[in-house]
């Protein structure tokens, strides 16, 4: 008895040099008082905003410049991987901007995996995801203001599931691309994982970005990647046509069950929290 | 009294960084040292290259895709490659510069650290005339390479595009520019060096990405300006009707956007307005006392 007691607590401090954070709260009235939980709101919706407008310009400029019908050329424009980068990289440089401020989601679907995983509160969880949904919708208004006529004859840049596809097919991309990305999320600020690098995390937005990158590559050709519930909500709400409305439930109820499956496994495969509960009641059995 | 003692003692111990001291505007003792001189003509330099392998880039695409002189429709680097001339070397400038004159290349962002009081006006000034000064050689250089094609492949210049009218010109140039200079005082921000161990190796890194990906957005639109001196150096040496008649829309948009971007991150992200305003309020309750 004495053993166990005495070695324990010993070799966990001997080997860890990183403290997990404590569960946030389920309800945390304080930060309702706070200037900083406003700035994070602010934060999110802005970098909604630039990312919906930055990415469905770019969708919509490379729709005009490949259509051979209208002057546009072959190759014109700067392509579908152009358009993947266009994601990927306005991810990695908002992420990189905003971490600092509101931990940098820009997507309900990270939003709700760090809420499940306890990192986050239910009032942040839900005012960050308004905030996302109404930044999508300014950044696509944006775009449509800038070319209404363009904006509408070449799809609103619209996540819709392609003609070939069957609904299972496009729910299961969209629930193991933002499995990948959530994942990715999890790993890139995982204290232990901080620890290991050195506790530091500037490079945290460069594979979240990437996450996103890899997804775009692979599942344009599906759904035109949505990934994002709030982008495809912006999207849909500006465009606001009938297939992308028919097709809307795709990108909220894939996103959320990748999300909670990569917030599962991070946290109870990975971590191995679930072991540790075990430990502990066996510990309090032996007592 | 006491209690906001602690608190400001609280504060201060809470924080491993420290803010530096607003720039005063008419600050002129820098001028007697040579790492103001070096510093201009760093960003004359580097506004140089930019400029170079960037306008390269395009007259080099145009020639390359045009088909009724010989070329293919897909024989070039495309609008992608374009952009990524443009995002790195940003990315490699800043990266060389950031130490030497902060890494500006770009009137725009000099001016957003101006209004943020984080550069004095005669150092804002110079490092302006300096990367237009720049911009304009380097264009040269890829015009005396090339005249032929430089003339033929319209100059690598700024213009709105068929299609777009002066607004939504202007709108892009400012939302552009905001994501460019956010993204830059996000980088240089002292609170958020304190976060990453103050290892602010990668800074150049996003800034560069930032360029990129407006690029991608918007060189249908305008060919991308978000850059004064680009846009300068291009007309000067294109020399065109057109480029002049648009040349206002990359220096009105780029610097309201740039003006946003710092009143965003200074007042709503970094909460300046707040600390004003409890200052305030603390003097206040010392008059109370």
């Amino acid at each position: 008895m004495a053993k166990d007691v005495e070695a324990v607590p010993g070799e966990g401090f001997q080997t860890r040099d990183y403290q997990d954070p404590p569960p946030a709260p389920f309800i945390d009235g304080a930060e309702l008082k706070k200037w900083s939980f406003y700035r994070a709101v602010i934060a999110e919706f802005v970098a909604t905003l630039l990312f919906l407008y930055i990415t469905v310009l770019t969708v919509i400029g490379y729709k005009i410049q490949s259509d051979t019908d209208a002057g546009g050329v072959d190759c014109g424009g700067v392509g579908i991987l152009g358009i993947a980068w266009a994601f990927g990289g306005m991810i990695f440089i908002l992420v990189y901007c905003t971490a600092g401020i509101s931990g940098g989601h820009i997507n309900p679907a990270v939003t709700f995996g760090l809420f499940l995983a306890r990192k986050v509160s239910l009032p942040r969880a839900l005012l960050y995801i308004i905030a996302q949904c109404l930044g999508a919708i300014c950044g696509v208004g944006f775009v449509k203001a800038f070319q209404s006529s363009y904006y509408t004859r070449y799809g609103g840049g619209a996540n819709s599931l392609a003609d070939g596809y069957s609904t299972g097919t496009g729910l299961a991309a969209e629930i193991i691309g933002t499995f990948v990305l959530v994942y990715t999320v999890f790993s890139a600020t995982d204290p232990k994982r901080s620890a290991r690098d050195s506790h530091v995390p500037v490079l945290a937005p460069l594979p979240i970005g990437f996450a996103v990158f890899m997804v775009h590559l692979a599942t344009i050709p599906i759904t035109g990647t949505g990934i994002n519930p709030a982008r495809s909500f912006g999207a849909a709400v500006i465009y606001n046509k009938s297939k992308p409305w028919d097709d809307h439930w795709i990108f909220w109820v894939g996103p959320f069950i990748g999300a909670a499956i990569a917030a599962f496994y991070h946290q109870f495969v990975l971590r191995a929290s679930g072991s540790k509960s075990l430990g502990s009641f066996r510990s309090a059995a032996n007592v | 009294m006491t209690k906001d003692e602690l608190t400001e003692e609280e504060s201060l111990s809470g924080k491993d960084y420290l803010d530096p001291p607003p720039v005063k505007t008419f600050e002129v003792r820098e001028l007697k040292k040579w790492s103001f001189y070096r510093a201009v003509i760093a960003e004359f330099i580097a506004t140089l290259l930019f400029l170079y392998v960037t306008v390269l880039t395009v007259i080099g695409f145009k020639s390359q895709t045009d088909i009724n002189a010989g070329g293919g429709a897909c024989a070039s680097v495309g609008l992608l490659g374009i952009s990524w001339a443009f995002g790195g070397m940003i990315f490699i400038l800043v990266y060389c510069t950031a130490g030497i004159s902060g890494g500006h290349i770009n009137p725009a962002v000099t001016f957003g650290l101006f209004l943020a009081s984080k550069v004095s006006l005669v150092r804002a000034v110079s490092y302006m005339v300096a990367q237009c000064l720049g911009a304009t050689c380097g264009v040269g250089l890829v015009k005396v390479f090339q005249s032929t094609y430089y003339n033929r492949y319209g100059g690598g210049a700024n213009m709105l595009s068929d299609g777009y009218n002066v607004g939504v010109g202007v709108g892009a140039e400012i939302i552009g520019t905001f994501v460019l200079v956010y993204t830059v005082f996000s980088a240089t921000d002292p609170k958020r060096n304190a976060r990453d161990s103050h290892i602010p190796v990668l800074a150049p890194l996003p800034i560069g990405f930032s360029v990129f990906m407006v690029h991608l957005a918007t060189i249908p639109i305008t060919g991308t300006g978000i850059n004064p001196a680009r846009s300068f150096g291009a007309a000067v040496i294109y020399n065109n009707q057109k480029a002049w008649d648009d040349q206002w829309i990359f220096w009105v948009g780029p610097f309201v956007g740039a003006a946003i971007a710092a009143f965003y991150h200074q007042f709503v992200l970094r909460a300046g307005a707040m600390k004003a305003y409890g200052s305030v309020r603390s003097q206040l309750h010392e008059l109370h006392a």
